[in-house]
């Protein structure tokens, strides 16, 4: 990856992972989330901040600790991470509104060359799944390991 | 590890963190995993597989 990431730990099972993100605004707990979907061998991943008055996540706060390239890049490594143990697996993501889709379309462009190294990558655009076109507006992404 | 061999690495190793075992068996985003069921059953994966 082309910006550095956050050092994370994981639960055994490489399902959920955690890091800290450091800026301006102080030290802020994230989470990333592989969830199960209705589609075997397909999973949901998903991030947002640790909420530690609820024990969960507020999936709808906005940090701006000026760090987006390096969460971004670190919830990419994850995902190197969590296909190592689920090289089958299919990744669906998309953002909570439409500014946080386009900063997974932002966080997926300034890896492209990387990541396609490794991955396919697809946006969805109305009801069909294409290749992923640096600069297209996609409502949900779909990833895979190329060599599985 | 350090930081500058996990930036390198391709499928890092990872630190197990037992604390994080609590949330298992839950989902902590519920309203992102029901879109991505809606978007999967609507438009199933691409027609290349």
């Amino acid at each position: 990856m082309k910006y550095p990431i956050y050092a994370y730990t994981s639960e055994d099972q490489l399902m959920l992972y955690e890091f800290t993100s450091i800026g301006p605004k102080g030290n802020v707990k994230k989470i990333v989330e592989y969830s199960v979907t209705s589609i075997e061998n397909v999973y949901n991943l998903a991030f947002g901040d640790y909420d530690e008055k609820i024990d969960g996540i507020n999936d709808k706060s906005v940090t701006n600790n000026g760090d987006s390239p390096k969460v971004l890049a670190t919830v990419a490594s994850t995902v190197y991470s969590f296909t190592g143990r689920y090289p089958q697996a299919w990744i669906h993501a998309t953002g909570s509104t439409a500014v946080r889709t386009r900063l997974y379309r932002m966080g997926i462009t300034n890896n492209i060359a990387a990541i396609l190294e490794d991955f396919r990558v697809y946006g969805l655009k109305g009801e069909m799944w294409e290749d992923f076109l640096i600069g297209e507006d996609y409502e949900a992404f779909l990833i895979t390991r190329k060599n599985k | 590890m350090d930081l500058k061999n996990l930036n390198e690495k391709k499928i890092p190793i990872v630190k197990i963190n037992k604390q994080l075992e609590r949330f298992r068996g839950k989902t902590l985003f519920p309203e992102k995993l029901k879109k991505a069921n809606e978007i999967l059953t609507r438009v199933g994966l691409p027609k290349t597989v």
